[in-house]
């Protein structure tokens, strides 16, 4: 397999890849390459936190109001630290591709939570999943705690049902917009009638808040429960449609090519198999044709953890790693709505541009980072002042430049460009680079992705 | 190596070689200002409910379609026999009184969409409800003015599609000397003066360059200018009292910037409704009030007109969840110095007469809204910059 082909499948499926491991590869067939990848993805690694904080809580005590304050004020703690490990993890992962679909199934399936075992749970739902059957995977999202409090789901009862989740569930997860009517939302609440879940987030079906007549859903009468719902919905080749463009937008290209997506549509529609959608993906032509490669816009999480493929490093405080988040517009865990993330162009406007060429020596160099508060909807009423809204800060970092060292010895700078950017670079910046070839190896790098052209692969 | 060093080497090393041509156009762009108006745009996110916002408190039908969450008739401040304002708007009330603010209801638009997103969206591009834009209102209007493009700044940390046109985009800006000082990095010069590219943002990598281009021409004026004003009035401490505190800084400080943005979240309840509008409605209330105030302090109210809309109202009946779902025509306010019509722009919603979603029907389409604050207030071609032509309002 071409070296260029294999960076590219694997800025796609992963975060890069280091010169070794490249070698490594170059001397296998796609077909080992892409199996070899899917292998080693079989396994799911559960990410958790300690939260043995809850051992001897009983539900008496989430009753009183004081305590209960006490407990979500540690649960968002908790939630955070979670979201600094699922960082951590991405920066380490065993399981690359399945790792790299849990953070496209989260920009999918959104949702938020401040409870940590329900955060938790979504969250390893989603790694379970994430090459699993769809079907059954957005069964599952519909009766998991966190999805049901996000979306009313837990409010929606047969006196007045709660539309919010019916609504999303066709819009954001299955067919898209217009693909239905107000009189479809109207049947399908009505069908998710009685949802709720226990205290520890296990779901469970109140039959006396459910609707028990029937309901007329695209075309179809019944008495209807939410499954049922979703196996209609499946039914419908547009759902393999909507998720086969979304997969092409986020692995292959922005732009649809309508051809590859019918192609995909076909292989997905059979039986909603992920896995077997994702190697045809990974097998076919066009994948790794010219058009595609270099030309995505990294999300901020690619781009924070295509660097720790380069350089590893870590940031030694947790709210850093958030904060970091904040200012290139992704904090794992915490979406901006129910549509997620808007990616491409969106990912950059004149503020995170900026953030993004400063970050590597931010990271690298111990330059130093300014930024606002601005705060959530929590902070918004809160009082500021102690805050100061404005706030400079060093990001301690500790690199591992040594490693660094180990994997690109044998490359010279020259060499070094072509295995940090992947794509075509601007020829007025070539010729800076040209010029600037005598600087050290760390420098080099450093100044490589500092560059526009490190935003995209 | 150390940092400052090796900033200053490959600065050094580069120099001025490359100005790219249309780095130097840009700069010697004359910035083409139509009028000196400027326009102030609030998004209340979420959805907000307008019935409980602007309340029809003589109506049987209000209270029984919404029997716990209605507002009390003593609950609000009266602006007629029929119709109160949320309590939490009081400290507007001295601006009503005065004639500043103009509430226009029942504004929306055909076959309206309940998603949020999507309902943002077409809000902020101006299309219709079956058609897709990838540029907002603000941002053609940009186009179509040539504006630099600090001419449409986004009090926030990015920058949403209303103000992202075709070949030009606003600014995203919190606070000004933030904004510049990271750029003044000798690195910063070394790239942007280093591309070589006629294609602009044809492309991803153009698009890069060229915001980055857009950003760095822009950070140091506005810095400058925006550096001689400081305000003495006392903002609400929350991040929307800020936000308006940095628009009245930008313009009291005489900056270009004719459209100005901002928002605040959390209006999307479906569940325990009461407080949370409460709360909101009130942040909303005091920040405006010390808004306008400063502006009035500061003699330049006379050419600001404000803004306020959610990109949809909610459902009039409300649920088991003491909350209410999405809905659609909403009312908007207006704010300025010389309304043509105050008060009450039209008459309140007809609770009688819903479509057969239970929602109200819309009387005005909110372009309307728009084609007169461009036609009007900032005198350009709406009809150019909205893609259609929309009757006008008599609000200006």
């Amino acid at each position: 397999m071409k070296s260029e082909h294999i960076q590219h499948l694997y800025n796609r499926v992963g975060f890069g890849i280091t010169p070794k491991e490249l070698a490594r590869l170059s001397k296998k067939s796609k077909k080992y390459v892409v199996n070899e990848l899917f292998a080693s993805s079989k396994k799911v690694t559960s990410l958790s936190v300690d939260t043995s904080y809850l051992k001897g809580i009983s539900f008496k005590d989430l009753k009183e109001p004081k305590q209960r304050r006490e407990l979500q004020k540690i649960s968002r703690k908790k939630v955070q630290e979670f979201s600094t490990a699922w960082f951590q993890r991405l920066n380490n992962p065993s399981e690359i591709l399945r790792e790299k679909m849990t953070l496209f199934w989260a920009n999918h399936f959104v949702c938020e939570s401040k409870n940590i075992l329900y955060a938790e749970s979504y969250n390893n739902m989603l790694r379970r999943n994430a090459l699993g059957n769809f079907n059954n995977f957005t069964k599952t999202v519909s009766k998991e705690a966190a999805m049901l409090a996000y979306l009313n789901n837990k409010q929606n009862k047969k006196e007045s049902p709660n539309e919010n989740f019916a609504r999303e569930l066709m819009e954001l997860f299955t067919l898209g917009q217009d693909q239905y009517t107000e009189q479809d939302i109207k049947e399908s609440a009505r069908s998710f009638t009685g949802y709720t879940n226990n205290v520890k987030g296990k779901f469970f079906f109140r039959e006396k808040y459910h609707d028990e007549n029937n309901k007329t859903f695209f075309g179809k009468t019944g008495n209807f429960q939410g499954d049922d719902i979703i196996d209609i919905i499946l039914e419908k080749k547009q759902c393999a449609r909507f998720i086969s463009e979304k997969i092409y937008r986020y692995f292959v290209n922005e732009n649809i090519n309508e051809k590859h997506v019918n192609e995909m549509v076909e292989v997905f529609y059979k039986d909603y198999n992920i896995e077997k959608l994702m190697r045809f993906v990974l097998l076919s032509k066009w994948f790794y044709a010219d058009e595609n490669i270099g030309t995505k816009i990294k999300s901020p999480i690619e781009f924070l953890v295509g660097i720790n493929t380069i350089v590893p490093y870590t940031i030694e405080k947790q709210n850093q790693v958030l904060l970091l988040q904040r200012l290139l517009g992704q904090i794992l865990l915490s979406p901006p709505n129910v549509a997620g993330w808007k990616t491409g162009r969106n990912w950059i406007d004149s503020n995170t541009i900026v953030t993004r060429l400063r970050l590597p020596s931010v990271l690298l160099n111990n330059a130093e980072i300014a930024y606002s508060e601005i705060g959530d909807e929590e902070t918004m009423i809160t009082n500021f002042k102690k805050r100061k809204l404005r706030r400079k800060a060093f990001i301690k970092v500790s690199a591992d430049w040594n490693s660094f060292e180990e994997n690109y010895k044998k490359k010279s700078n020259k060499e070094l460009v072509h295995q940090i950017i992947t794509t075509k670079i601007n020829s007025g910046t070539e010729v800076m680079l040209e010029r600037n070839q005598q600087l050290s190896k760390h420098d080099f790098v450093v100044q490589l992705m500092s560059l526009p052209e490190y935003q995209l692969c | 190596m150390k940092r400052r060093d090796f900033l200053k080497r490959t600065t050094f090393a580069s120099g001025m070689f490359f100005v790219p041509q249309f780095l130097k156009a840009f700069e010697q762009l004359p910035v083409k200002t139509f009028s000196n108006k400027k326009v102030v745009i609030i998004q209340l996110k979420g959805g907000n409910d307008g019935l409980n916002t602007v309340v029809p408190f003589n109506n049987d039908i209000y209270y029984q379609e919404r029997n716990n969450i209605a507002i009390n008739k003593n609950d609000v401040f009266k602006i007629s026999d029929e119709v109160g304002l949320h309590k939490s708007l009081q400290p507007l009330q001295d601006l009503y009184n005065k004639g500043f603010v103009s509430i226009i209801n029942n504004v929306g638009y055909p076959n309206p969409n309940l998603s949020h997103f999507r309902s943002t969206d077409i809000w902020q591009t101006a299309s219709d409800s079956n058609e897709y834009l990838q540029n907002g209102w603000v941002g053609r209007y940009l186009d179509y003015t040539k504006g630099n493009p600090y001419a449409a700044i986004e009090v926030d940390e990015s920058l949403s599609l209303m103000m992202k046109g075709k070949t030009q985009n606003g600014l995203a800006i919190t606070d000004p000397k933030m904004f510049y000082n990271p750029m003044r990095a000798p690195f910063f010069n070394n790239v942007v003066t280093n591309y070589n590219d006629a294609h602009l943002s044809e492309h991803n990598l153009g698009y890069l360059y060229n915001t980055m281009i857009d950003a760095k021409s822009s950070a140091k004026h506005i810095f400058e200018k925006s550096n001689t004003k400081s305000t003495t009035a006392a903002y609400p401490k929350n991040i929307f009292g800020k936000q308006l505190n940095t628009i009245s800084q930008f313009i009291n400080s005489g900056l270009e910037t004719q459209v100005y943005y901002a928002g605040l979240s959390g209006f999307d309840t479906h569940a325990n409704q009461a407080g949370t509008q409460e709360r909101l409605l009130k942040v909303y209330a005091e920040s405006m009030e010390v808004f306008i105030n400063d502006l009035q302090k500061n003699n330049s109210f006379d050419d600001v007109l404000i803004l306020t809309f959610s990109e949809f109202g909610r459902r009039v009946k409300q649920n088991e969840s003491k909350g209410t779902d999405h809905g659609t025509a909403n009312n908007v306010f207006v704010m300025g110095k010389n309304l043509k019509k105050q008060g009450l722009y039209n008459d309140l919603p007809n609770l009688g007469d819903l479509d057969k979603n239970g929602n109200l029907k819309y009387e005005i389409d909110f372009r309307e809204v728009y084609a007169t604050i461009l036609d009007k207030w900032l005198q350009v071609d709406d009809v150019a910059i909205l893609n259609k032509s929309f009757s006008k309002l008599n609000f200006v």
